[in-house]
């Protein structure tokens, strides 16, 4: 195997790759990255053995095919130490790879390219192409409410549902619910629900820019691919059923309050400081066209915020994690956000009100 | 189903307080010596040694008293801070085998050695062990008693005293507790005894014979307990993380005192004390009541309480006026003032029903 290639020709797959490593792990070939020369075309794959990203760059300078694994982390570090612009010359040589450029010389160790894992076979039953910034705000309206480490293994990931033209992302952790979909005004999808994990979403959305770029998902029974011309990145799927959010979604709350989302989102900020710090209770106390809010902590400091709101019903008092509150207001677009109530047991629910493609439930704490 | 029998140890230091004196000083070995309050400031003694006790001295005795049965006794002081550092280095040595402790004081522990896997499993000489590694690093001897639960365990511990281990295993438990007096029975105190002794119950055969609802007439509450005790049951799980209930801070006067501004003044010096010694309970409690304490020359004690969700220093003295209602000019030589703590309130995050 042979191939020269410039710094920053092979520096952007080999990044994309090299994400994918875990820097800890017991198979020492998931350490590497796998290089690949077929057709004067580079491939790199890194891959966790849960996602599995494959990047490709073309050679312009004559190579010869072959292919071989070597560090992930120190080929990165070299390639990125290099002088910019420089030409990088690689020559695999006696089981060591051989990276000249310049008047600098390393010798890399290596691993057999057949002992370096790769995810098995599988179909596609769905396909649909999507621009790269739709797909980044779904996951970005959504992503913070995914469980973390939680047994109900199903909640550490992202619900993604197809149904017709429409694509939707739902996650949850049990006391809050994210929901944002989509629609594709060209496509016909057949129905289908699966679970990206909590990894998979994480690659997803480092790879993908806030461009118009359309970027092609493939969905099949256990595997989920995104695939452009840069690179083909694949997750596998949580096998499990996700809960249905239909039966989450709050029913007779007859209390709606709209306020203006900035104002809120700093009057909670600010409550939050003196909010107790493990569970990070506020109380919330709605009347007539103003919401007041109150924190207090184990020190037995106070905070009070009133807001105005625009609410005309029966006082409420109840509770919430604030920290949940303030990632919803973040998430949402507008200034305008409305909020529909019904008992101090019941979840709360959220919405930006110049927006219904999204929604959040909150379940509410005892104070 | 018959759960595997647990394997407990009671670890319990030889006169403490006394013998770290002594290792500190070894010239004090071959006197008979205590630690505690000096006499002229109405001292009581808290540890005594061997050689004291010969003289009938014990601990809790008034110092007074104490030097009237062995005059050459020594009182020391006492060091808390060193007592503390030992006491933290002896609970290092117990982690070594588990992580099952249960303090009970600087000096005293319960171990639950179940699953401890040393010794092929065997208690008896994980408590030899134990004994070694503490007068090997320490210089002071520990006495162990080894059996199926907690109150044999204690028992035990105190039989083959100072320096020595007692191992009561599962079938030796009812022989054990058929030779035991009512008296080492814990929560079976002067009072408790002299009743049950009228009722002609003088051993643990005579309890488990005797009608149930008699037991319970006799001494109430204990009863259910005193019960099972007499037929060697303890099922009490080791109290890993023991919730403090209040914290408190009291002052015997070297001179009575009688008029409200001289408690006052008392009260004033004990806060910052109070304040200090609660901050260490801060996080995981609350304040829940204010107490004052106090105890009159005729050694009579009284105290008033009032619920309160903070430490307020002007609480004391609205108490101290109703404490003082009792005083029928008595003189007051003990002051004392503490918090009764609650758990926080924990705040619940509801969860959605689909789990």
């Amino acid at each position: 195997m042979k191939f020269a290639i410039s710094r920053e020709d092979i520096l952007k797959p080999l990044q994309l790759a090299t994400g994918t490593v875990e820097r800890r792990h017991t198979l020492p070939i998931l350490s590497n990255v796998l290089l690949e020369i077929t057709d004067g075309v580079l491939s790199i794959t890194g891959t966790d053995l849960e996602v599995e990203l494959v990047a490709s760059v073309e050679l312009v300078q004559a190579s010869e095919d072959g292919k071989i694994t070597v560090p992930a982390k120190k080929l990165f570090d070299i390639c990125k130490g290099l002088n910019e612009q420089s030409l990088i010359e690689f020559v695999l040589d006696n089981n060591k790879l051989q990276i000249k450029c310049g008047r600098s010389k390393y010798s890399l160790s290596t691993l057999d390219a057949k002992d370096f894992p790769n995810l098995e076979d599988w179909q596609s039953e769905i396909n649909f192409g999507v621009a790269q910034n739709v797909l980044k705000n779904l996951i970005e309206k959504t992503s913070f409410s995914m469980a973390v480490q939680d047994v109900r293994y199903y909640l550490n990931g992202m619900s993604l549902e197809t149904q017709d033209n429409i694509i939707r992302c739902v996650t949850t952790d049990g006391h809050r619910l994210a929901l944002t979909q989509h629609e594709l005004p060209n496509e016909r999808l057949q129905e289908s629900q699966v679970i990206i994990p909590r990894k998979g979403v994480t690659e997803i959305l480092r790879l993908i820019d806030d461009v118009e770029d359309v970027i092609y998902i493939s969905v099949g029974s256990n595997h989920i691919r995104l695939n452009n011309e840069n690179f083909t990145f694949t997750s596998k799927l949580v096998d499990g059923r996700f809960p249905d959010y239909r039966r989450v979604l709050p029913k007779g709350g007859d209390k709606t309050v709209t306020g203006e989302k900035d104002y809120l989102k700093q009057a909670f900020s600010r409550a939050a400081i003196l909010s107790n710090e493990k569970f990070r209770g506020v109380r919330l106390n709605l009347a007539q066209h103003e919401l007041t809010i109150t924190a207090n902590n184990p020190e037995q400091e106070v905070a009070e915020e009133i807001v105005d709101v625009n609410y005309e019903g029966d006082s409420l008092e109840i509770g919430f994690n604030v920290a949940y509150i303030v990632d919803i207001l973040n998430a949402i677009e507008s200034n305008e956000v409305k909020i529909t109530l019904g008992d101090s047991n019941s979840s709360a629910l959220i919405e930006d009100n110049k927006d219904d493609a999204s929604l959040y439930v909150v379940m509410p704490m005892r104070l | 189903m018959m759960s595997k029998p647990r394997k407990i140890i009671h670890i319990d230091m030889d006169c403490f307080f006394a013998a770290v004196e002594m290792r500190e000083n070894p010239a004090l070995s071959n006197l008979p010596i205590a630690v505690g309050g000096s006499s002229d400031r109405r001292g009581v003694l808290s540890t005594c040694n061997y050689l004291a006790r010969k003289y009938g001295v014990r601990s809790a005795m008034a110092t007074a008293h104490a030097l009237k049965l062995c005059p050459d006794l020594v009182v020391v002081p006492g060091s808390m801070a060193l007592y503390k550092s030992i006491s933290q280095q002896i609970r290092d040595i117990f982690l070594r085998y588990t992580p099952l402790i249960e303090p009970l004081s600087l000096d005293e522990a319960y171990l639950d050695v179940s699953d401890c896997k040393l010794f092929q499993g065997s208690a008896t000489l994980i408590a030899e062990s134990i004994r070694r590694d503490i007068e090997v690093e320490t210089g002071l001897t520990a006495s162990a008693g080894v059996a199926p639960n907690k109150f044999i365990a204690k028992i035990a511990s105190d039989e083959n005293k100072p320096n020595g281990i007692c191992v009561i295993p599962p079938h030796k438990v009812s022989e054990f507790v058929d030779k035991l007096p009512l008296r080492k029975i814990p929560g079976v105190g002067k009072v408790t005894a002299e009743k049950l002794k009228s009722l002609g119950l003088n051993t643990t055969a005579d309890v488990r014979s005797y009608p149930f609802d008699g037991l319970e007439q006799a001494c109430g509450k204990l009863a259910k307990s005193l019960l099972d005790k007499s037929h060697g049951i303890d099922d009490r799980e080791l109290s890993l993380d023991r919730v403090r209930k209040s914290v408190g801070v009291e002052h015997t006067l070297s001179h009575d005192i009688y008029s409200r501004d001289q408690v006052l003044r008392v009260i004033k010096q004990l806060l910052p004390e109070l304040n200090s010694r609660f901050a260490k309970h801060k996080r995981d409690s609350v304040v829940h009541k204010q107490v004052i304490k106090l105890k009159f020359d005729d050694f009579k004690t009284t105290t008033i309480e009032k619920i309160s969700p903070t430490l307020n220093e002007s609480l004391f003295s609205e108490l101290l006026t109703g404490a003082l209602l009792r005083q029928e000019n008595r003189g007051i030589r003990l002051v004392g003032i503490s918090l009764g703590l609650a758990k926080p309130q924990t705040q619940k995050q509801m969860v959605f029903d689909f789990l």
